[in-house]
C-alpha cells in the first residue's frame, strides 16, 4: 500500500472536523461560519474516501460525491442567505440575527 | 282496509311536513287550512278502514260472537336483533278503528276550531304544524301493531303535548308546565319499557300476541301489568302522577280540548283495552287499576269544586271521567270504559271549546268570578256547554247517561266487597260531577252580566266567534247529545258487539238487568241531587267556596298537596343534593383541575423557554454535543 497509514488520512480529517466546529462555534462572521461548515463537510469526506481506499469498498467514493452535491447546494443557499442579508442592510454578524430566542 | 289505515296515519304527517317546509312562505291561513284538511283525510281513512272491517264476514268459531283474526299490514322491518324483530306494522281492528276514528274525527273538528281561536297569533304555523303531528303520533299510538310501535305513537305524544303546552313559550308558567307535563309522562314511559324488557326476555317478541305466551311466571305478569299500568296512570293523569295535567292548561284552549279531554289522556283506557290479556291473568294489578280510577275520581271530583279557574275546573272533571274510564277497563268492562273514553270526547271538548270561546270573548279572561251572567251576551255558547254540561252528569237523554252508568253498573256486578266499594265510589263521583258542573254553570252563564263582563266582553264578527270556531261547537254538541244513543245496555249493545272481539268484556262484569236498572238510577239521581244543591248554594246565594269547614276547604284548594309532597320528596332533595355536588365535587375538583393545567403548564413554560436563545452557536453546541454524546454512547458499548 502506498502512502501513509490510514490513521493519518483520519486524524487529518478529524482535525479538520474540529477547527470547522470551532469555527462555527467562535465566529460572528456569518461568510466565516459557512467555510467552517465547508471545512467540517470536506472533513467528512476526507475520512469517507480513507476508508473507502482502507476497504476496498466504492461505496465511501460514492457518498463522498454526494456529500460534494449537497455542499454545493448548501453554499448556494447560505450564499443566497447572505447576500439578501447584506442587500436589506442587516448586519452579518450571526448573533445579532436571534429572532427566535423564546 | 289497511290503505285507509295508512292514509289515516300518513296524512297528518303529511301536513306537518308540509307545513314545516313551507315556513312562511304560505300565509298562515293556507297553514291553518292544510292541518285542519290532513285530519279530515285521515277521517276518511279511517271511516275507509272501519266500513271495510264492518264489511267483512263474521266469522263463527267456537262461539256465537264473531271472531276475525286481526288485520296486520307490515311496511317493511324496522328493527332486526337475531331471532328478534319489530316491523313498521299496523294494526286493524275493532278497538283499534274506534280510537282511529275518535282521534281523526274529533281531533279535525279541534283543528278546525282551532283556526278561529288561534288567529292572528305571530306563530300560527308552528302551531298547526305541532297539531297536526300529534294527530300523527296519537294514530301511531293507536294504530301501531306491536308494542314497539305503541311505545313510539306513546312518546310522541308525550313530545308533541309538551310542545303544544308550551307554545306560549314567552310565559314562565306555560314553560314549566310543559316540563311538569314531560317529566311525569317520561316516568310512565320508563315503566313501560321496562315491562315491554319483561316481554322480550320471556317470549323474544313485541307483538300484541305475546301476551297469550303461557311461559310467564305470576310475579312477571304482574311486573308486566304493574309496568303498563304505570305508563298507562302517567298518560292518562291518575293518582299518583296526575299533578301535571291541571298545570297543563296552560297551553291554548283548543290543545286542552284535544290533548287533554279527547285524545292523549285516554290513552290509558286503550292501553288496558288494547293489553287486556296481561292484565286478566294479573288480576290483583287489575283491580288495582280499578281502584286507581276510583281514587281518582272522587279525588279530582272534590278538587274541582274549589278550583276558580274554568279551565282548570273541566281539567279536573277529566281526571275525574278518566278516572271512571280506569274503573270500568279495571273490572274488565272494557267495552264500557271504551264507549265512555268515546262520549267523552265529544262532550268534554264541547265544554273545552265552549268555554275557549267564553275565554276568547273576554279577551282571555279565565276567572269564573268575574264571568258571571256572559250567557246573555253569548246565548249559542251558554246552551252548547249546557249540553255538555248535563251530558257530563250523566242526565238522560244526554250521552253520559248511557256510558257512565254501564260502567258503574260493572263495578256492581263482580258482587265482591271491592266491587261494591267502586260501585259507592261510582254514584259519590256521579253526585260530585254534578255539583262542580253545575258550580260552573251557575257561576258562569245565567243571571245579569257582571261589570267585567260588560266592560271586557267583544265581539269577533257577526256571531259569537268565527264561523270555524261555531260550527265544530255545534256539530259536538249535536254529538254529546245524540252520541250516547250508540248503545243503551243491556236493550241495546252494538257498541259493546263490535269490540268483542278486540277486547271481550269479562263474564263477571257484565251487570244483570236489575243492576243495570238500580245503577242507572242511583246515579241519575246522584246527579240531580248534585245539581239541585249547587243551584241551592251558588244560583241562589252566589257563593263562591265550599261552604263550611276551612280545613277542608284550604286541603281541596291546595289539590290534597300532591305538589307540596312531590316538592318535598324529590326536588327539594334533587336540588339540595345536586347543590352539594357542585360544592364539594364540581368546584374544587373539575373546575380547579383546568386551571391547574394551564398554570402548571405556564410555569413549565416559562422555565424550560429559556434553552431557547436565539443565538446560532447555542444551537450548534447542542448538536455537537448530542453527537458527541451518541458517539461516546457507541464507543463505551462497544
Amino acid at each position: 500500500m502506498l502512502g501513509p497509514d490510514t490513521a493519518w488520512y483520519l486524524a487529518v480529517a478529524a482535525v479538520l472536523f474540529g477547527i470547522g466546529a470551532l469555527g462555527v462555534l467562535i465566529r460572528r462572521n456569518t461568510l466565516v461560519v459557512l467555510l467552517s461548515l465547508e471545512l467540517m463537510l470536506n472533513a467528512g469526506n476526507l475520512a469517507l474516501i480513507a476508508l473507502s481506499r482502507h476497504f476496498h469498498n466504492g461505496a465511501g467514493q460514492i457518498f463522498a460525491l454526494s456529500v460534494m452535491a449537497v455542499a454545493a447546494s448548501e453554499v448556494c443557499v447560505g450564499l443566497g442567505l447572505v447576500v439578501a442579508l447584506n442587500r436589506r442592510r442587516l448586519s452579518l454578524d450571526v448573533d445579532s440575527l436571534s429572532e427566535l430566542r423564546g | 282496509m289497511t290503505g285507509g289505515s295508512w292514509l289515516c296515519l300518513l296524512a297528518p304527517l303529511g301536513g306537518t311536513i308540509v307545513i314545516t317546509l313551507c315556513g312562511t312562505r304560505i300565509p298562515r291561513v293556507a297553514a291553518a287550512w292544510i292541518a285542519t284538511t290532513s285530519c279530515f283525510v285521515a277521517f276518511g281513512g279511517a271511516v275507509w278502514a272501519f266500513l271495510a272491517l264492518r264489511g267483512e264476514r263474521c266469522v263463527h268459531l267456537h262461539s256465537l260472537v264473531c271472531t276475525q283474526p286481526p288485520h296486520l299490514t307490515t311496511a317493511w322491518t324496522w328493527l332486526q336483533s337475531g331471532t328478534f324483530h319489530v316491523g313498521l306494522t299496523l294494526l286493524v281492528d275493532q278497538l283499534s278503528t274506534v280510537m282511529m276514528l275518535i282521534v281523526s274525527g274529533v281531533g279535525g273538528l279541534i283543528v278546525l276550531y282551532s283556526i278561529g281561536y288561534m288567529e292572528g297569533d305571530p306563530e300560527e304555523r308552528r302551531y298547526f304544524a305541532y297539531i297536526a303531528f300529534f294527530v300523527f303520533s296519537m294514530l301511531l299510538l293507536v294504530e301501531g301493531g306491536n308494542l314497539l310501535l305503541l311505545l313510539v305513537g306513546w312518546g310522541l305524544v308525550g313530545l308533541s303535548s309538551y310542545l303544544l303546552i308550551g307554545f306560549w313559550h314567552e310565559r314562565p308558567s306555560a314553560v314549566q308546565a310543559a316540563k311538569k307535563a314531560f317529566v311525569m309522562n317520561a316516568f310512565g314511559d320508563a315503566t313501560m319499557a321496562l315491562a315491554f324488557f319483561i316481554v322480550i326476555a320471556h317470549t323474544h317478541s313485541l307483538s300484541f300476541g305475546s301476551f297469550g305466551y303461557a311461559g310467564f311466571s305470576q310475579t312477571a305478569r304482574d311486573l308486566i301489568a304493574l309496568g303498563l299500568l304505570g305508563g298507562a296512570a302517567a298518560k292518562s293523569a291518575q293518582i299518583p302522577l296526575q299533578t301535571w295535567l291541571p298545570d297543563a292548561m296552560e297551553g291554548p284552549t283548543p290543545v286542552s280540548a284535544l290533548i287533554h279531554a279527547a285524545t292523549m289522556v285516554t290513552a290509558g283506557v286503550y292501553l288496558i283495552a288494547r293489553t287486556h290479556p296481561i292484565f286478566e291473568q294479573a288480576r290483583t294489578i287489575e283491580l288495582i287499576a280499578a281502584g286507581t280510577g276510583a281514587l281518582t275520581l272522587l279525588v279530582a271530583g272534590l278538587i274541582a269544586l274549589v278550583q276558580v279557574d274554568i279551565k282548570r275546573v273541566i281539567a279536573y272533571s277529566t281526571m275525574s271521567q278518566i278516572g271512571y274510564m280506569f274503573l270500568g277497563a279495571g273490572v274488565g268492562a272494557y267495552a264500557n270504559g271504551m264507549f265512555h273514553l268515546l262520549t267523552h270526547a265529544f262532550f268534554k271538548a264541547l265544554l273545552f271549546m265552549t268555554a275557549g270561546l267564553a275565554i276568547h270573548a273576554l279577551g282571555g279572561e279565565q276567572d269564573i268570578r268575574k264571568m258571571r251572567g256572559i250567557g246573555r251576551l253569548m246565548p249559542f255558547t251558554k246552551w252548547c256547554f249546557l249540553a255538555g254540561a248535563l251530558a257530563l252528569v250523566g242526565i238522560p237523554p244526554f250521552s253520559g247517561f248511557f256510558s257512565k252508568d254501564s260502567i258503574v253498573a260493572s263495578a256492581a256486578a263482580l258482587g265482591t266487597w271491592y266491587g261494591w266499594i267502586f260501585w259507592v265510589c261510582g254514584i259519590v263521583g256521579a253526585f260530585l260531577t254534578g255539583l262542580y258542573t253545575f258550580r260552573l254553570w251557575f257561576l258562569v252563564f245565567p243571571g245579569e252580566p257582571s261589570p267585567f263582563v260588560r266592560e271586557h266582553h267583544h265581539r269577533h264578527g257577526r256571531w259569537e266567534g268565527s264561523l270555524t270556531m261555531l260550527v265544530p261547537v255545534g256539530v259536538l254538541a249535536v254529538l254529546a247529545t245524540v252520541g250516547g244513543w250508540l248503545q243503551w245496555s243491556p236493550r241495546w249493545t252494538p257498541f259493546t258487539d263490535w269490540l268483542a272481539p278486540a277486547a271481550r268484556t269479562l263474564p263477571a262484569a257484565v251487570p244483570t238487568n236489575t243492576q243495570e236498572y238500580y245503577t242507572s238510577a242511583a246515579t241519575v239521581i246522584a246527579g240531580l241531587v248534585g245539581i239541585v244543591i249547587a243551584w241551592a248554594i251558588y244560583a241562589e246565594r252566589r257563593r263562591l267556596a265550599v261552604p263550611g269547614a276551612p280545613f277542608w276547604r284550604r286541603t281541596l284548594e291546595e289539590k290534597f298537596y300532591f305538589d307540596l309532597l312531590y316538592d318535598r320528596i324529590f326536588y327539594t332533595p334533587a336540588v339540595w343534593i345536586s347543590g352539594a355536588l357542585r360544592r364539594e365535587f364540581e368546584e374544587p375538583v373539575v373546575l380547579q383541575t383546568g386551571t391547574d393545567l394551564g398554570e402548571t403548564t405556564l410555569a413549565t413554560g416559562s422555565v424550560v423557554r429559556r434553552i431557547q436563545t436565539g443565538f446560532l452557536r447555542t444551537y450548534v453546541l447542542f448538536l455537537a454535543a448530542g453527537a458527541a454524546g451518541v458517539v461516546l454512547a457507541f464507543l463505551i458499548a462497544k
